[in-house]
């Protein structure tokens, strides 16, 4: 494998200038001069083809020499030079009315460069990472391992000395913080205080470590980048359940796996050789991207945004790069081209995965995920499943002569005879045809309805009229499917359902919330019934477990035994029965309602759009199997049967076939049913665990079209999957798919992935990275503070084999993340934002962690690692003022008991409306991978923790605790207090201040117990009732002061 | 030098990253840039000279109707369509343009008329459906584009792009801009405030979501703040019960000395930052109780806005809302309105949808044009595309459905330096295709951010390298015709 280095780079050595001219340092080019053309010459003199003008590059130095713009060595024959320093407006460069402008110093600094020669280099970035020497230091005693070297060498450059060591209380909270995300315990903080052992830090560290919260912590990171939630985010924004991934993020890095590993289970676990149910949970990462199934929508349309999303997720997490903007031209600034970005999207293009996600929580491809403990008999039961169908398949062969014999004495008529007429309560042919009236016959009565909302559509066979619903839930009939839940009853039609995600055909049901009713349900192609006294406490729900096309016709039909059981109904469609899937069965009252029976809807206006039916039937018993066979396909099975069989086409013989194997060969009845109830076991197992999304290659070779201005149907030419030209090429033996891409980016000769990884690791240790733009290495992309350090890092952590414990605890056990965080006015003045790290890092708490601080330092949080997400404490409205009436994410139910306290990584992220308190608090919205948080200081913030009950109730929480376990005087109280809070007892001047606050809130709330009495009843716990409410009241509220401080909210 | 003097000054350029601007100056991101605080400007804004022009529209009210309004049963009259009733719509008016997956395996494309009386007011004459008796009354205060265009086809992306330039999600959105270039007028009040109005008929209420109002890659306080009808008006804006103003002004305090020590002593900016931003927490939480109370409002409010006013969370309440906030300095209302998706029965629905709309607006421009805030608040309305001419499913006389149509719709805008009583724009006799004028959604974006003063192609800010801008990278136009 070779770095391909575009000639002219090597052409001019840098630095081999040094000494001519008056400046001592020579000009490096991606210092010094890259940053002056990027911002002002390559938007059209650069890498991207489209914008060029003139024909002229500069961003390659063998197309500048080519063309003639400067000499090296000569800026006074260098046209670049004459037109930079041009007074002519027509002539000076960057053109006027670009409103670029370039200072003295740059044009000075360019004609230097040509004097010095002119030199290129590859963008930094792109090369190979070269092992630094160490810098020598003054002050060596200051250095604890080699990264202070780099850190104080910058210093002492600058004139500036560390800042002293921090103390130790502040280092064990801020060591606590930046590895598990929570404050440090009492008891381990106790612990760290006394332990005198030389290596008492080192040991304190590795405690954290250990610690479950670590993989919390710096999985919530990386969840960030993978773009993670809970919803789809498009339109209905449904649940999607994905959160196996989430858990194997943290197993994994609880595990301490290796980050080469992580890498490639997570982009191929699929790939590997015999993968395991985790390697494929972590192929989730590509999953996380956001989708649709609006109605209208074009699915060519979105699958080409899913590819590129996870292209371009990829590039920012492992390359740092943002190719986002090489989807419609060649990049602008980085030697990045359309083609490149879409050789790469190949790698992402070639999954089974389809362009609608079904408003379902599980969408192909996915796996099921059972409970660890349950994963060997599930497996059993898979395999038994397996062996019983492929039995069923063979008595499908085997029985042909059975059939036959069948046939030849088969009589249409008997076939007809069956034809049920008993018990017909209600009944509509719906084949009037036109006009705006329809007759149904109600207990042998004809009732005529009229209505302007009735249509007709063409019925696919026989070739007869059907009724269209115009305005659904229009047609309604008061008398019609009155049934108790203990009576049998049954319905169905000929039915074309819409291309739409769910409703009813027809129903008799009252309104939301309840639904108290029946209904004949359509959902996702699956024909079922809702049965409801009260959803969904008290209520029957099936579907059919295969699924049928819409806008095919169906003879679908249900039969309900009176049982009050899920079990108790049959479902049939075009005569056949069906295997059914439970969803709900609990009903234990009352089905009855006031509701009409209505056509199309539940209620008016919500229901399934131009649903188009006839031959509606309704009977007051449960129907048998040849009774609905011969109300559907009968009189089609019938003339068949009585055709010669000479003239019956194959396809006419399979359609008798079919019926007849599934109604009356006794054989194939009785192994279905088998196959029936393995099925429910293994569906039971499966349902106490979860489900995967996952990633599954076509069998297809991977490949990509490139799209004129990146839009989906303007194709242009077909690629392979190749990874960019400016990097170093994939090696032959490597496979072209997303494997060979993983192993690509973590060869030995990759420059970019562990500089990109070690860069975001230093970013959540000291709050912002080397390279500050963690995900733009690129031209575009600020220069890193320390390019030494960066590289030695980025060796260090391949020679240390991937290991990220080891790494972050090589960054915490140095001096410069040990120094204290105060400023002096002279380093406000020469290191400003601290990139020099001239003292301790400080900076606000990311969102999470402000709230999971608050329930860990009251000692409310329930540290349960894991599992489905949860709803915590969420003013009201929030989800419903923007999500889809019938969206299963619209009405936020807030959890009670232990889910309101748990770490907020765990809280339920709805896409179209995140978390309330987190969004506020800079939390990135989870649409797009974010490698970087943003941190703002706003009112609205202070509303939150001052305001929201969760912090409230922590605050509660922890006076209580204060109050039993405090000791009796106010001092000791608030020592507890403040060791939970900030890891210090507060000073004497402190002290004062906050006495003074409590003794007057405590007069208060003496005075108006009834305002006490409200405020510790804030929040969904109960308060201790021993304690004294207004002494409660007053510690409540002082401690929610407390936990308001600049240093609570800080690192 | 006293340590707090120098963090001060840091502290100054540090809000500039904030919600509202420091200290006792109530001025925006634009005015401090013009006292020559070059750091500032510099950061907001690229580096870029920006607000060229004197502004005409200090304050926008923008009346997103979600789903996408028929414009051929609103405002744009099509009589021949009467003699096309179930005709079949002619090839060589749909072009083979593409459709939605919705009507694209229908077999016919059925002319469906509209079924409302149309007649013409104002002195341009322009065309109103009966089912918009208000809003013909003010025919001469409005000025109307009935050439809109889109290319987006589906709700996400097109409210996207309505809202943000681009139909991908991500970018900022248009009240997110303003807050960036022009910043607050108030020291009490967000910038940028979203309201989302619950339609009276829910018939088919369709997607919005928070990335709507998101500031993208602009700083994140440019973000709309949420004004709700349920819960506190403002998230978490209410103390704890038990805890009142004055109990919340004594803790406010304790914080305040205890972050005080916590400045000296470490010296962060950032800290006294955090003290401002406390205090402005305080003043937001006693302005706005004041300014959700509807119960100073007259009488005759009420009847100029129609009694739905009263009811909280409706339209009307919202708009009346709307200009409460304006009158009080916040910069940018956005307010969505749902449930014009009319796929089917649009017959049944479009008059419950009007009689949401039609006196509210009316009731918005006239209150604002009596208080002599007509002329710097720009209001605009529309939704993020127009409707077929075609019936999607089942057609009669008295209803139909109608599918997306992104080739043309109509918007009107008034006040804020926009032309009143003008009319823009001309569609084909099927309303199906423009004419004349065409308006794309850059073009109606660069002309309304001149009328706020900024040129488009200027108004940039350096993301990824690139000079992003709200009209994006294809050639967008300011149309004159329809500045005052």
């Amino acid at each position: 494998m070779s770095l391909k280095i575009p000639a002219l780079a090597t052409l001019v050595v840098l630095g081999s200038y040094a000494g001519l001219g008056a400046a001592a340092v020579p000009l490096e080019y991606n210092r010094d001069i890259r940053p002056i053309l990027a911002e002002n010459c390559f938007p059209c003199h650069g890498p991207d083809s489209a914008a060029r003008k003139a024909g002229l590059r500069l961003d390659r130095g063998e197309d500048a020499l080519k063309a003639g713009v400067f000499v090296p060595g000569k800026p006074g024959e260098s046209h670049l030079i004459e037109r930079v320093f041009s007074a002519d407006a027509k002539q000076v460069m960057p053109p006027v009315k670009t409103h670029k402008v370039l200072t003295a110093v740059q044009k000075e600094v360019l004609k230097r460069w040509v004097a010095e020669g002119a030199g290129y280099q590859l963008h930094w970035s792109f090369l190979l990472p070269k092992k630094p020497v160490l810098p020598q230091v003054k002050n060596n005693a200051w250095v604890r391992n080699p990264i202070d070297r780099f850190i104080l060498a910058g210093l002492e450059k600058a004139g500036l000395s560390p800042a002293a060591e921090a103390s130790k209380e502040t280092l064990a909270r801020r060591l606590s913080l930046d590895l598990t995300g929570l404050p440090p315990g009492s008891s381990m903080l106790k612990e760290f205080l006394a332990d005198t052992r030389p290596d008492a830090y080192e040991r304190f560290v590795d405690k954290l470590l250990e610690s479950p919260a670590w993989g919390e912590q710096r999985g919530r990171y990386w969840l960030d980048a993978a773009r993670y939630a809970d919803t789809h985010g498009i339109h209905f924004d449904n649940f999607r359940e994905m959160w196996s991934y989430r858990d194997w993020v943290i197993q994994a890095l609880n595990a301490n796996m290796p980050f080469d590993q992580f890498t490639l289970e997570q982009l191929a676990g699929d790939l590997l050789p015999q993968a395991t149910l985790d390697q494929k949970i972590a192929t989730g990462f590509n999953r996380c991207n956001i989708t649709t199934n609006e109605g209208g929508a074009i699915s060519e349309e979105y699958l080409v945004l899913y590819t590129r999303d996870r292209t371009e997720t990829v590039s920012q997490v492992w390359l740092g790069l943002t190719f986002n903007c090489a989807v419609c031209h060649d990049h602008k600034f980085d030697p990045l081209s359309t083609k490149d970005f879409y050789s790469l999207s190949a790698f992402f293009n070639n999954t089974t995965q389809g362009a609608m996600d079904g408003n379902i929580k599980d969408t192909p491809p996915i796996l099921p995920v059972p409970q660890r403990k349950d994963l060997p008999l599930w497996q059993a039961k898979v395999r038994d499943l397996e062996e019983l169908n492929k039995r069923l398949e063979e008595r499908k062969v085997k029985s042909k002569g059975d059939f036959d014999k069948w046939l030849c004495t088969a009589k249409a008529d008997a076939l007809m005879d069956k034809f049920p007429t008993k018990g017909l309560v209600a009944s509509a042919k719906l084949q009037e045809g036109k006009g705006q009236k329809i007759t149904f016959k109600v207990n042998g009565q004809d009732r005529v309805i009229d209505s302007p909302d009735i249509a007709w559509a063409k019925a696919a066979e026989p070739e007869e009229k059907a009724l269209q619903v115009n305005k659904s839930g229009a047609i309604t009939l008061d008398d019609v499917g009155d049934f108790e839940r203990d009576q049998p009853f049954s319905f169905g039609a000929w039915v074309l359902a819409p291309r739409q995600p769910y409703g009813p055909f027809f129903a008799r049901m009252d309104v939301p919330p309840a639904f108290q009713g029946w209904d004949f349900w359509y959902e996702n192609g699956k024909f079922g019934m809702n049965l409801i006294s009260s959803w969904n406490g008290s209520a029957i729900k099936v579907l059919t477990k295969a699924g049928f096309n819409p806008n095919v016709w169906h003879h679908a039909f249900v039969t309900y035994d009176g049982s009050s059981k899920a079990e108790g109904i049959k479902v049939y469609v075009n005569g056949v029965p069906q295997i059914m899937e439970i969803v709900n069965n609990n009903l234990t009252a009352s089905t009855r309602t006031k509701a009409p029976f209505r056509l199309g809807s539940r209620q008016a206006g919500d229901g399934l759009q131009r649903a188009t039916f006839h031959d509606l039937r309704i009977y007051n018993r449960a129907l048998a199997v040849e009774e609905v066979a011969a109300l559907g396909p009968a009189g089609k099975l019938a003339a068949l049967i009585a055709k010669p069989a000479a003239q019956r086409t194959p396809a006419e013989n399979n359609q008798l076939f079919d019926w007849w194997i599934s109604t009356l060969d006794e054989s194939s009845i009785e192994l279905a049913k088998k196959s029936a109830q393995l099925d429910r076991e293994e569906k039971q197992l499966r349902s106490l665990g979860t489900v995967a999304h996952v990633m599954n290659e076509k069998p297809e070779t991977a490949m990509a079209f490139i799209l004129q201005r990146g839009e989906y149907d303007r194709r242009k030419d077909k690629v392979s999957p190749f990874t960019p030209q400016v990097l170093p090429a994939m090696a032959k033996d490597l496979p072209r798919n997303r494997l060979g891409f993983a192993k690509w980016l973590l060869s030995p000769e990759h420059p970019l992935t562990s500089r990109v990884t070690v860069n975001r690791f230093w970013q959540e240790i000291f709050g912002q990275g080397l390279v500050r733009t963690t995900g733009d290495f690129g031209v575009t992309g600020e220069l890193p503070s320390h390019p030494e350090l960066l590289d030695w890092l980025a060796l260090e952590f391949q020679a240390q084999k991937w290991d990220i414990k080891k790494f972050f605890k090589m960054l915490v056990t140095s001096a410069a993340y040990r120094q204290s965080a105060q400023i002096s006015p002279e380093k406000l003045a020469k290191d400003l934002d601290n990139r020099l790290l001239s003292r301790g890092a400080r900076y606000r708490l990311d969102a999470e962690v402000i709230r999971d601080y608050a329930l860990a330092s009251s000692g409310l949080l329930v540290r349960k690692v894991g599992g489905p997400s949860v709803r915590p404490y969420q003013p009201p409205g929030v989800w419903e003022a923007v999500a889809m009436i019938g969206s299963n994410t619209r009405d936020y139910k807030t959890d009670i008991g232990e889910n309101l306290y748990r770490r907020s990584m765990y809280t339920f992220w709805k896409r179209a409306a995140p978390p309330a308190s987190m969004e506020i608090l800079n939390a990135p919205n989870r649409e797009t991978c974010a490698v970087r948080r943003e941190r703002t200081n706003t009112p609205l913030q202070a509303l939150v923790t001052l305001n929201d009950p969760q912090f409230v109730e922590a605050a509660r929480f922890l006076g209580e605790r204060a109050m039993r376990d405090g000791g009796k005087d106010f001092s000791t109280r608030l020592d507890f207090v403040s060791t939970c809070l900030v890891a210090r007892k507060f000073t004497l001047k402190e002290k004062d201040l906050i006495q003074n606050e409590f003794q007057e809130l405590l007069a208060y709330y003496q005075k108006c117990q009834e305002d006490a009495g409200k405020l510790i009843s804030f929040g969904d716990s109960k308060a201790d009732a021993k304690l004294d409410r207004a002494e409660l009241a007053a510690w409540t509220l002082t401690i929610n002061s407390l936990m308001n401080l600049d240093e609570v909210l800080t690192r | 030098m006293s340590f707090n003097h120098l963090y001060h000054e840091h502290g100054l350029a540090l809000t500039r990253r904030h919600f509202f601007q420091a200290g006792g100056n109530a001025l925006g991101a634009a005015a401090l840039a013009s006292l020559g605080t070059g750091v500032l400007a510099a950061d907001n804004l690229g580096g870029k000279p920006f607000n060229q022009f004197a502004p005409k529209a200090k304050n926008v009210i923008y009346l997103h109707m979600v789903g996408g309004p028929a414009q051929m049963d609103l405002f744009d009259y099509k009589p021949m369509m009467e003699q096309w009733y179930d005709k079949d719509l002619p090839d060589s008016i749909r072009k083979g343009q593409r459709l939605t997956t919705m009507t694209s395996g229908q077999a016919r494309f059925p002319i469906a008329p509209s079924k409302f009386k149309f007649s013409q007011h104002g002195r341009a004459g322009m065309w109103f459906s009966e089912l918009l008796p208000w809003k013909a009354r003010m025919a001469d205060d409005l000025c109307f584009i009935r050439s809109m265009n889109t290319e987006a086809i589906n709700h996400e992306p097109a409210i996207t792009y309505m809202q943000t330039g681009n139909q991908v999600t991500g970018r900022p959105c248009l009240g997110a801009w303003v807050s960036y270039g022009l910043g607050s007028l108030n020291r009490n009040l967000p910038t940028f405030v979203v309201m989302v109005a619950n339609p009276t008929n829910t018939e088919q209420v369709q997607a919005i979501s928070a990335r709507l109002w998101q500031a993208g890659y602009l700083p994140g306080e440019h973000a709309a703040v949420p004004f709700r009808s349920r819960g506190d008006s403002i998230l978490y804006l209410n103390n704890p019960p038990g805890v009142s103003s004055a109990i919340r002004r004594r803790t406010l305090d304790g914080i305040k000395q205890l972050n005080e020590i916590t400045s000296q002593s470490v010296g962060d900016p950032e800290t006294l930052t955090r003290i401002q931003q406390y205090e402005m927490a305080f003043r937001m939480q006693t302005s706005v109780p004041e300014l959700t109370d509807m119960a100073t409002e007259p009488v005759t409010t009420f009847k100029l806005y129609g009694e739905a006013a009263k009811k909280p969370g409706s339209f009307a309440n919202s708009v009346l809302q709307a200009r409460r906030l304006v009158e009080r300095g916040v910069r940018f209302v956005q307010i969505y309105h749902n449930n014009w998706d009319t796929h089917a029965n649009a017959a049944g629905r479009l008059p419950d949808q009007c009689r949401d709309v039609d006196q509210a607006c009316f009731g918005l421009v006239q209150d604002l044009k009596q208080r002599g805030l007509l002329d710097s608040t720009l209001i605009i309305w529309g939704g993020e595309f127009g409707r077929t001419i075609y019936s999607q499913g089942g057609l009669s006389k008295q209803n139909y459905g109608r599918d997306h149509h992104p080739r043309c719709f109509t918007m009107w805008m008034a006040g804020g330096g926009c032309k009143p009583g003008a009319i823009y724009g001309e569609t084909d006799d099927f309303s199906y295709n423009i004419v004349k004028d065409p308006v794309h959604i850059r073009d109606f974006h660069a002309t309304i951010l001149k009328l706020m003063g900024f040129d488009h192609e200027r108004f940039t800010v350096r993301y990824q390298g690139l000079d992003q801008k709200l009209t994006g990278v294809e050639t967008a136009r300011v149309i004159p015709e329809l500045l005052a």
